[in-house]
């Protein structure tokens, strides 16, 4: 059941490209093997402990903080990564939409994710899920979300992709109880992977299954790892919290298109910043037939659905 | 210092006993110390080791949670008839029934703990120097209300046996207020607790007004029934005085609470299954199974019969007057409550799942012997505690005794 | 997906002084469209009177500038003149002994090769009006009769954009997802199925098989 997972056999916690990579670099295995420490200083292990809120560091203790994550990353998955802090940009609010018609159902989408923001193989976490519907039926719980037929699209099917909805009245931001998931300014819900606690409670309250917990220590090939990363996204995440789509923060606020979209080849996805009214977001809410998921819930998606 | 002293003679008259009592502290730390060897395999893998998953992503350590805290909440239920309405012989085990508050939310406090994460983080939950989403936060509204209780259910009795060690009566005007603070506290720990729940649309089998009361409804039949064993046992093991008036007036509180919590369920039952619709989805799946998917069928209809069992033996008199019917009815009630209540509410809320996918759950062993661990030093607070309570309430422990050199 | 714009070898260069066929003016027309060397070509300005010389289509109102990602590097036969040029052209419809397409499956019998392609000057395709379209603009003629999708295209709400969501609006051509000679897109195979949380595939495996749309009322009888 496991050949799914990316990064060999499941007995085998390392795979053979990073051990590969690690002696290449000199590592002792024994460094990186002890999951809890890493392979981490004494100095960063106490800094980690002591890590404050995001939202209260000031920009040195932000600086210090990326570079101890570059060094953990080091450490623990043998690659240098670049780690940033961009800010939201002005006057921007993200929003998506995805056209269901044309949506095929290759769950090239849950690949690219994977892949740009360095989930893990082994945690097995996908921000993307795709929904094979029948037809004429809107509830889901007659989708199918194993579908693996020879080709798709299956005929008298359609395929919705749900990922996180990026709320605008988000009811995980309330229900976590040390707010380490915030809604930042343009619009994109985060988590700082530093303070959350791991009890899984957005995980309750969130309607659209967005949320994703790391049961064990992810594990990224070292080779596939994205080294162009974001403190409040697709940075190496640790063992035991919570994450889920950002819109690829680190892509989108640099003026990039999210890896999801890039991976449809069949331009099923569309994203832009809606408080832009000449952009292709505010054309499709103005001129197609779009509809939310769970609308009647009140939590006011930024991710709308279509079809023409 | 006589609070010292007091202090010192506590733990001293709760590590003194005869071989029983040796033998029964063994057993439970033994349990205790195989769960934690359990939870140390637990830190070093992460909750892979348990049988949750992004579908089910609360299990039985919540489970567990959700029911202790109503078992908690249950002191009320002596200490309102020994302050309002003067039950003096109520008043005689009001404090055994706060030492079983202590240890159901010191159990409920460590069923948390051990269900998260990161909880070497737990101090990200401390209000100022971690952040605590207040007032918002349901869970941080549950953390505040617990440790509140914790501190009242060990700050009143302190203070009421420290004077009784004393040798002296305890200012009522002093500690009355904080007693009836504590009545309106059990229950709101309770509600906080189903709040949590229902608080939550995405998950339509909670999200009912009605979850509140039948927490409330359910803590008092299961709360009861957990203090009228322990009060016979301690009558059996102690020279303890308890009157028999104690455990009838627990009987007829669990009578009424059974018959209005199987009020409830029915309630429930009707609601969704009359016109049944997509929110029912989750409570098909509890009693009838959903898709071929039904591991937890067989235990809500078990659950179910030993509530209505109990409820009928509690409604005949005669039976509920008679010790072994009495007993069973007790023993029943306590574990149908902890089915239903405990993986009978928290795992249908997850099945299925947002998204409609229908994913089963089953504990681990390591998360069954970790449970263990915690209920067993539950089981060892509640005796060390009432070990030292039943002294000095007797006045065997005192500081006088102490002076004239009475004590070992 | 962006093309690269290496000649392959014998292709000859894409600007031609040599064989001209009848058409002179016409030619020199469309070689001012070409005139950007397979680079971009910016495409409906708002407001802008006209949007490419001999186009009378002015675009849509409104309508956001965009640049289209140039194909001709992609064409394997471009430039067509390379034959053409030697043939004499033949405006009847009739079957083809062709070298390359042999069977159009687009529109079912309503349209055929030079419905699109350029009859005089095979560098070029055709509007309905007759208007010869560079192949990077190749859109303008899929909109003609697919101006819904067009519309579509020019604001987003069909199609892909390149690279970024802010700043400079590249798309891709119709024809870099739809081969026009037979558009449809043929179903492939999917990706992976999502895996099951290790240590729980049992729990999946006992329903792997299971049908989608299952209604639960069914299920139970």
């Amino acid at each position: 059941m496991s050949e799914h997972s990316d990064s060999g056999n499941g007995d085998n916690r390392f795979s053979e490209a990073r051990r590969r990579f690690l002696r290449g670099l000199g590592m002792s295995a024994a460094a990186v093997a002890q999951p809890a420490w890493g392979g981490k200083t004494f100095g960063d292990a106490f800094a980690d402990f002591f890590q404050k809120h995001y939202k209260r560091m000031s920009a040195e203790e932000i600086e210090e903080t990326l570079e101890r994550i570059k060094r953990k990353a080091e450490a623990r998955y043998g690659v240098e990564i670049d780690c940033e802090n961009t800010p939201p940009q002005e006057n921007v609010v993200f929003g998506y939409a995805i056209n269901i018609s044309r949506c095929k159902g290759y769950r090239d989408c849950v690949q690219g994710c994977v892949e740009e923001n360095n989930l893990g193989r082994d945690s097995q976490v996908q921000y993307i899920r795709v929904l094979q519907m029948d037809q004429g039926d809107s509830n889901l719980e007659h989708a199918d979300h194993y579908y693996d037929p020879e080709t798709v699209p299956v005929e008298g099917k359609y395929y919705l992709p749900v990922q996180c909805m990026q709320c605008d009245d988000p009811p995980c931001v309330k229900a976590c109880p040390v707010d380490a998931t915030w809604m930042e300014p343009d619009g994109i819900v985060v988590i700082d992977y530093d303070w959350c606690i791991g009890c899984r409670y957005c995980m309750t309250a969130c309607p659209y299954w967005a949320r994703h917990f790391n049961w064990t220590e992810p594990e990224i090939p070292a080779a596939e790892m994205n080294p162009d990363t974001h403190y409040l996204g697709n940075r190496p995440r640790p063992r035991g919290v919570v994450e889920k789509c950002h819109f690829c923060i680190q892509r989108t606020r640099k003026g990039q298109q999210p890896a999801c979209l890039e991976a449809c080849p069949t331009g099923a996805r569309i994203f832009g910043n809606l408080l832009d009214p000449d952009s292709e977001i505010r054309y499709v809410l103005a001129n197609k037939t779009v509809f939310r998921l769970k609308e009647d819930l009140g939590t006011e998606p930024k991710f709308w659905y279509f079809s023409d | 210092m006589p609070v010292v002293r007091f202090i010192i003679d506590g733990i001293r008259e709760m590590l003194r006993g005869p071989r029983e009592y040796w033998a029964w502290l063994g057993a439970l730390s033994l349990v205790v110390l195989f769960g934690v060897w359990n939870y140390l395999q637990q830190l070093e893998h992460g909750l892979v080791v348990t049988g949750m998953s992004d579908q089910v992503s609360w299990g039985f350590y919540i489970a567990n949670f959700a029911f202790l805290v109503g078992i908690a909440a249950a002191a009320v239920l002596l200490v309102i008839p020994a302050y309002i309405f003067h039950r003096e012989d109520i008043k005689d085990v009001v404090l055994v029934g706060e030492g079983m508050a202590v240890a159901a939310v010191t159990m409920a406090i460590l069923f948390v703990i051990v269900d998260l994460g990161r909880p070497d983080r737990l101090w990200h939950m401390i209000p100022v120097i971690g952040s605590m989403n207040f007032p918002v936060s349901l869970l941080a509204w549950d953390v505040i209300v617990l440790s509140g209780y914790l501190l009242l259910n060990l700050a009143i009795p302190f203070y009421l046996l420290y004077n009784r060690y004393r040798g002296r009566e305890s200012n009522f005007r002093l500690y009355f207020p904080f007693v009836v603070i504590s009545m309106f506290w059990a229950i709101s720990i309770h509600t906080v607790t189903a709040f949590l729940f229902s608080a939550n649309p995405a998950r339509p089998f909670w999200h009912t007004a009605l979850l509140g009361p039948r927490f409330i409804a359910s803590a008092f039949a299961s709360g009861p029934a957990l203090i009228i064993i322990i009060l016979q046992i301690v009558r059996q093991v102690t020279t303890y005085k308890i009157s028999q008036s104690v455990i009838e007036t627990l009987a007829l509180i669990m009578t009424v609470a059974m018959q209005i919590n199987l009020f409830f369920v029915g309630a429930e039952l009707f609601t969704d299954f009359y016109n049944e619709g997509a929110h029912a989805a989750s409570i098909h799946y509890l009693f009838l199974g959903l898709q071929g998917f039904d591991s937890l069928q067989p235990w809500i209809w078990f659950a179910l019969s030993l509530n209505v069992i109990a409820v009928v033996i509690l409604m005949i008199h005669p039976l509920r007057r008679k010790t072994l019917t009495l007993n069973i009815a007790c023993v029943l009630a306590f574990l149908g409550i902890w089915i239903e209540k405990g993986m009978g509410l928290v795992i249908p809320g997850f099945v299925p799942t947002p998204l409609g996918e229908i994913f089963e759950y089953a504990p681990t062993s390591i998360e069954l012997s970790v449970s263990a661990a915690i209920w067993a030093f539950g089981a060892l607070i509640f005796t060390l505690l009432a070990k030292a309570v039943i002294a000095i309430e007797q006045g065997s422990l005192s500081y006088r005794a102490r002076e004239h050199g009475q004590l070992g | 997906m962006s093309p690269d714009n290496k000649k392959r070898p014998g292709q000859r260069p894409q600007f031609s002084f040599g064989v001209l066929g009848s058409a002179r003016l016409r030619l020199a027309a469309a070689f001012l469209l070409g005139v950007a060397g397979g680079a971009a070509v910016v495409f409906a300005a708002e407001d802008s009177v006209g949007s490419l010389p001999g186009i009378r289509f002015e675009g849509y109102p409104n309508s956001p500038p965009v640049s289209v990602v140039s194909r001709k590097a992609d064409l394997f036969f471009y430039p067509c003149d390379q034959c053409h040029a030697a043939m004499e052209p033949n405006p009847d419809i009739r079957e083809l002994n062709v070298m390359h397409v042999a069977e159009l499956q687009h529109g079912r019998g309503r349209i055929w090769c030079l419905s699109c392609h350029d009859l005089e000057n095979r560098n070029y395709l055709r509007t309905l009006l007759d208007e010869p379209v560079d192949f990077d603009q190749a859109h303008l003629v899929c909109g003609g009769c697919h101006s819904n999708r067009h519309k579509d295209w020019v604001f987003g709400a069909h199609g892909k954009r390149v690279a970024n969501w802010q700043g400079e609006r590249k798309l891709y051509d119709c024809a870099h997802c739809h081969d026009p000679h037979s558009p449809s897109i043929q179903p492939r195979a999917p990706k992976p199925p999502p895996p099951v949380r290790v240590g729980l595939e049992l729990v999946r495996g006992a329903s792997h098989e299971r049908d989608s749309g299952v209604d639960r009322k069914e299920a139970e009888d």
